[in-house]
Parts: C-alpha cells; structure tokens; sequence
C-alpha cells in the first residue's frame, strides 16, 4: 500500500515538473495599486498578466485584507507594491496568507518599487507617532513623478528580464516605448507646467509632494495638521489665514476624502476644490499612467488660471 | 502507522527545505545590488538638489539605505495597553472588583526565525495574572502545497470571534458564549494547528486542523484520578472550515463551521481519597466535551468613502455537548447546550463607530440559569494607535436580578504598524 502511495506521489510530482514551465509562460504578476498594474502591463505586454488589489480611487493605506485577493496572490510570480508602509496595514495579512514563497520577502518575486526611488520627504531625527501617521522611511506616493514612472518601468523590465530572460528583449523594447510614450506625452503639457510653475495651492494630504515636485507648485498647506489626522478647526483657521495670504487658488483633494471641510474652507477664501484622481483609474477616463499625469496637470493647470 | 506519518511530514518538509538551499542566480543578485546602487544614488543626488545641501559625507551617507534596513536583526517589539472604567452602579464587575483598573498589558515579540519559521510571542502582564505566556507559537513559511503549520500556544483557530485578541474586539468584552464555554480570553490552545487555502469551487475557502494538549486552560484546584490527556483520545482535536464569498466590491460574506472535542475535567460535589496516594484528594472526573459551532460575517465597506462608512454584521451558535452524566455527585455540564450572540457594528465617521450586541447563553442547568444580555457601544479613535469605548450592557444571569453595567474602556499601541484585523 505504502508503496503503491509513493508511486502516485512520485508520479504526480513529474507530472507536477512537467507542467510548471509551460505555465509559468506567462508571468503573473500582482501590485499594489493600479499604477503600477499598468506600468507593468506597459512593460509585460503579452508576456504578462496583471491584477491589481487597490483600485485607483480607493485609499491605499486602508485596502482590506480580503482572502479573495489572497487567491490572486497564492499563484503569483510578481508581488510589486508601493513600499515605505503605504501597504502596512493589510500587506502582510495577504503574503502570509498566499504562502507563497515566491512573493514573500527574499522571494525572486518579491518586488518593493521603493527601492528604485529616490525618496522625498525622508523624516530626521527622531520620528514618532505624535507626528501623525508620519511615513518613516520617506513619502509613498512617488509614482506621481514622470521621472520615477521611467524608474518603476525600468525596474519592472529588469525583474521580468530576470525572471523570464527568454523575454527580456521583449521587455526592454516594451520599456522603451513605454518611455518613449511618455516623453512625448510631457512635451504635450509643458505650456501647462510653465504655467503652474511657482503657483501656491493648499493640498489634503501629504499625497501631491512628488507632482508639485514635478510641477513646481507651491504647496503652501495641507488640510491635514499632520499626516493622517483629520483637519481640526483650529488647523483651518490658521490655514485660512495662510490661503488669505499666499494667494493659493486651488485645495487639491483625493476622491476618497470627504470634501466638506474643503468646501468649508472655500466658502471662507474663495479658493477652488478640486478633486484630482491619485491613481490610474481614479477618475473616468484616467485609463493608464500617461493619462493620470495628463489628467492631473491639465486639470490643475485649468483650476489655476 | 508512525512510519507513515514520519514519511508523510518529510515529504512536505524536505522539498521546502532543499528549495531554499538553492543558490539564487547570479543574474538575480546582480540585478539586486543594481537596483540597490541606482536608488541609492538617485536618492542622494536628488536630496542634495532640492535641499541644496553641500555633499557632507554625514549627510549623503543617511539615506533610506540605511535607515530602513534593520542591521541588528532585531525582531518587531510591540505593546498594547488595555485599560477599563467599570462604572456599573451596583459595584465593579471587572476581576478583582477594580472600578480603575488596568485589565492588561500585552508585549508582542515577533520576527522571522530563520528561512522556514516565523516566530510570534505574545507575553501578558496583568494585576490578577502577573506575567503568562498568552501565545508563543512558530509558523511555517515553506511549506509546499499552500500548508501552513503552527506550533506553540495560539488562539485556536475555532469560531470567529476567538481568533481576535481582546483588545482587538469591536465590544469590550467577548461575547458571553466564548466567555462561558472557553474562558473571558478566548480559548488558547498548545500544539499544532495545520492550515489550508483551498479554492476548488472558485471561493476562498480555508481549512484549519488543530491537535492540542488540552481544551481550555487547566484548572489547577480539579484533580481527576488521571489527566485528560493521559491516553491519545483525551487530547484536544478541532476543525475550522472558513468560507469566504464577495458578493460586490464592497461587500463580503463569510461563513464558518468549527468542531471540537476533547476530555475535561469535571467538579465533584465532594472529594474522595485516591486510591494510590490517600494524601491526594479526587474532587473531578474526566468527561468528552465537544462543541459545534457556526458563524456568518456580512461586511460592506463602500471602496471610495470606506474610511468614512462600513458596516458590519456578524453572529454565531454554538453548542456544547455534554453526556448525561448518571454519577450523583456530578457538578459539571450535563447535557447539550446552546449559546450563541449577534452583533452589529456600524461607522458614523471617520473616528467614531456604534455598535450593538446581544448574548444568549443557555444554562448548564435548566431555564433558570440561561444567560442573556443586550449591550450597545460607541467606538472613537483618535488615531490608528488608540481607541477609546464606551459601553452599556444589560445582564441576566440565571434568576439573578438584571444587573446594569457602565463600562468604559481605553487602549493603545505602541511599535510598528500591524495589519488591521480582518
């Protein structure tokens, strides 16, 4: 009997051997969010398939753990997130969930963007939590950079080069259309950069850092006393008096905060809410990455004038 | 059969453990330390051009690099306070009869052993307990075949509810079932517990096995003429069965079955001499006690305002299963019986949460010692890291006059951010 167990077993693995290159044809790869889900298709082509957790108008710092996504990542190749504790609060619900070696820390899967980006916002000195939800190794919310966009879509070819190197021309052709693309699409809005350029704003969150880096917007103020907390009356006064001052046209806003204490600070100042999308998918239209950054610059740029 | 069982767990752990002997290639290094190089220097170079700080050997060499890699291997450390008011008018309900009190502190140790284990401890300080151990357990991270085994004390993984530390629950206290059948705790366990994702009908569904030594903690005053667990038979055997459905986006359901058995000892009305040692006194028998259990959670959290509003609904029975027991001495269960709760919680605001539940609990002998109680709550937390809960609960218990209790609770977190509860 026992011998006739370990003959299946032995069969089934060879089987098992067998199979797993011809799937494995196709890369799968999960991110985080739906940015990095299209730069990585941009980048896989038919090489690849993608899924995405976070949709583009949801707040990335609260995805639920479903086990639903823990089904998507059990069979993953490619595990990519945003990184710096954006996904602190249900990422490791999830990986070690999937129990998945490949996807989990040390993994070949395993794939912290972060580590591609050079990093605003780095805190020094001592960081603690009467900072707010202060994220310390540096801001998160890089992908809002044409720059960084290139880094994540070199980085992307880089790991599928690696992990499928019958591929990796495809892929670095793939990149550099990619990047190609995008370099036209910024030459596209450079009247609108060179009109944004040194204009005060007022932001939610600490969100918009990377696209005002890029734009050269002033941000002169966040809704948000610290990372995280909700606005207090008190915060709002002072930033009132800041809009008052500054001449800041437009509070940028995040679709999934709730805009009352915006419109509240509006009525008081006269400046413009204006809900942008954060991410791919965000707002309708915002299909792909380009489309985000156009989107976003355009729409400011026109809230601005 | 031991042979059987010997092969069986090498064939699930030697592949694991041959896999991740193989070197990595040498292209997945190189690309590594090239990603690592490249972002090291792109986040030096561009530090220095927006700060406008001279290169400063000090300065460019605090990058991200270095803060964020942890040299010393040293594992997460995290502590949660847990801090209750019992307000009630009739005197305090808590253990100890504390008005102010604080019910526990918990310090959590976790890290990676090595590359198949991750190791959890979780140490409880309390007034009334001193320093107990409430969970330490290993967990495999390389098994093959989606397995996941557990080894050590851990929150069973029977019912819902149990598997949430206390401070981790949306009311006060457990539910009064969890409380009367396990303990106000939860029920813990030591031994193993295998798990499985499964999802051979499209769903989410996960299999939980557990052995353990016992069921429930050992009450040290009850001293049977031989342990439970003396024979295979007596140890502690439960099975979870989770299934998880979306039904949209925003909503979930989640469905549960749990068993349990195992042998406990049982309270005698009075003590007799042991028949091997007359200096020992028996004042327990050994008794099979199982519970079956079923739990249904509806969640809805609408995706683009869910930090603003969710919803949750949850209940769940169980019932406990006892012999008739024929020996006149007996004080223990005899019997089945039921209990069970339904609870509701709902988000008003970002901070603040309302919740409600009510408990039933039938009585190990007869209607007049049932259990029922109705409670509400308010939820606000200031921040991630900290909650503060008021509560009200109306408990009758058996023919007691209904007793009105005023609870109000505050706890917090110290260390890194862990995952929310799901």
């Amino acid at each position: 009997m026992l011998k006739r167990l370990l003959k299946y077993a032995t069969a089934a693995q060879l089987v098992a051997s067998v199979i797993a290159p011809s799937a494995a044809a196709q890369l799968r790869v999960v991110t985080s969010t739906t940015d990095l889900a299209d730069i990585a298709t941009q980048v896989g082509g038919s090489k690849v398939t993608v899924r995405h957790i976070g949709e583009g108008f949801q707040d990335p710092h609260f995805i639920e753990a479903k086990p639903s996504f823990v089904l998507q990542l059990r069979s993953a190749d490619v595990w990519a997130f945003v990184g710096l504790d954006l996904e602190a609060g249900w990422m490791p619900l999830l990986l070690n969930g999937a129990r998945n070696r490949k996807i989990n820390q040390g993994g070949s899967g395993y794939l912290d963007v972060s580590r591609a980006i050079p990093l605003l916002d780095i805190p020094r000195g001592n960081v603690d939590r009467s900072q707010g939800d202060v994220h310390a190794l540096g801001n998160p919310h890089y992908w809002l950079d044409p720059a960084n966009g290139r880094r994540i879509a070199r980085l992307f070819q880089r790991k599928f080069a690696e992990l499928d190197p019958g591929n990796s021309a495809a892929y670095a052709a793939n990149s550099s259309a990619f990047e190609a693309k995008l370099s036209a699409a910024e030459r596209g809005w450079e009247p609108q950069l060179t009109l944004l350029r040194g204009k005060p704003v007022v932001a939610y969150h600490t969100s918009w850092r990377y696209l005002a880096n890029y734009t050269k917007i002033n941000i002169v103020g966040f809704m948000e006393p610290k990372p995280g907390v909700p606005p207090s009356p008190s915060h709002l006064a002072g930033l009132i008096q800041t809009i008052k001052r500054t001449g800041a046209k437009v509070i940028i806003i995040e679709p999934f905060y709730d805009r009352k204490t915006a419109d509240f600070v509006a009525s008081k100042t006269g400046i413009k809410v204006l809900v942008l999308p954060p991410s791919v998918g965000g707002a309708r239209g915002v299909n792909d990455y380009i489309a985000l950054m156009r989107s976003d610059i355009q729409k400011l740029a026109q809230a601005i004038q | 059969m031991r042979g059987f069982i010997f092969l069986c767990v090498s064939c699930l752990i030697a592949p694991a453990a041959l896999y991740s002997q193989v070197p990595q290639p040498r292209t997945a290094r190189d690309s590594l330390a090239r990603a690592d190089s490249t972002a090291r220097a792109d986040s030096i170079a561009l530090v220095r051009e927006l700060e406008g700080i001279q290169p400063q050997p000090d300065t460019a060499g605090r990058t991200r690099q270095q803060t964020s890699t942890n040299t010393r291997l040293l594992p997460d450390v995290s502590v949660v306070g847990d801090m209750i008011a019992d307000l009630s008018p009739d005197g305090s309900t808590q253990e100890g009869e504390a008005r102010l009190g604080i019910r526990e502190v918990e310090v959590a140790i976790q890290a990676a052993v090595d590359p198949y284990f991750r190791g959890d401890v979780f140490l409880g300080v309390s007034d009334e307990e001193g320093i107990s151990i409430e969970q330490a357990f290993l967990t495999t991270t390389a098994l093959p075949f989606s397995v996941e085994a557990r080894l050590g004390r851990f929150l069973m993984p029977f019912g819902k509810q149990n598997q949430l530390h206390r401070h981790d629950l949306h009311t006060i206290e457990h539910s009064y079932v969890v409380q009367d059948f396990f303990s106000p705790e939860g029920l813990k366990g030591t031994g193993v517990t295998v798990s499985k994702v499964l999802a051979p009908l499209g769903f989410y569904q996960e299999l939980q096995l557990s052995l353990v030594d016992r069921i429930g903690e050992r009450d040290g005053s009850l001293i049977s003429p031989e342990p439970p667990n003396r024979d295979l038979g007596g140890l502690g055997y439960a099975a979870r069965l989770r299934n998880y459905f979306d039904l949209s986006q925003a909503a979930n359901l989640e469905i549960g079955a749990s068993a349990l058995t195992s042998e406990r000892e049982q309270p005698l009305l009075t003590a007799i001499p042991d028949n091997g040692d007359p200096a020992i006194e028996i004042n327990a028998y050994n008794q099979r006690q199982s519970v079956i259990a079923a739990d249904v959670t509806y969640r809805w959290r609408p995706l683009q305002q869910g930090i603003y509003q969710s919803l949750i609904l949850q209940g769940e029975v169980m019932q406990q299963r006892n012999p008739e027991v024929t020996i006149p001495e007996n004080l223990g269960p005899t019997g089945n019986r039921v209990g069970a709760y339904a609870y509701g919680r709902y988000q008003m605001t970002r901070r603040t949460f309302v919740g409600a539940r009510y408990d039933f609990v039938e009585g190990a002998a007869g209607n007049d010692t049932n259990t029922t109680a109705g409670s509400g709550y308010i939820e606000f937390f200031p921040s991630e890291f900290s909650k503060l809960v008021a509560g009200y609960e109306r408990l009758k218990r058996g023919g007691d006059n209904a007793l009105n209790r005023f609870i109000l609770q505050a706890a917090f977190s110290l260390g890194p951010h862990k995952p929310h509860p799901f």
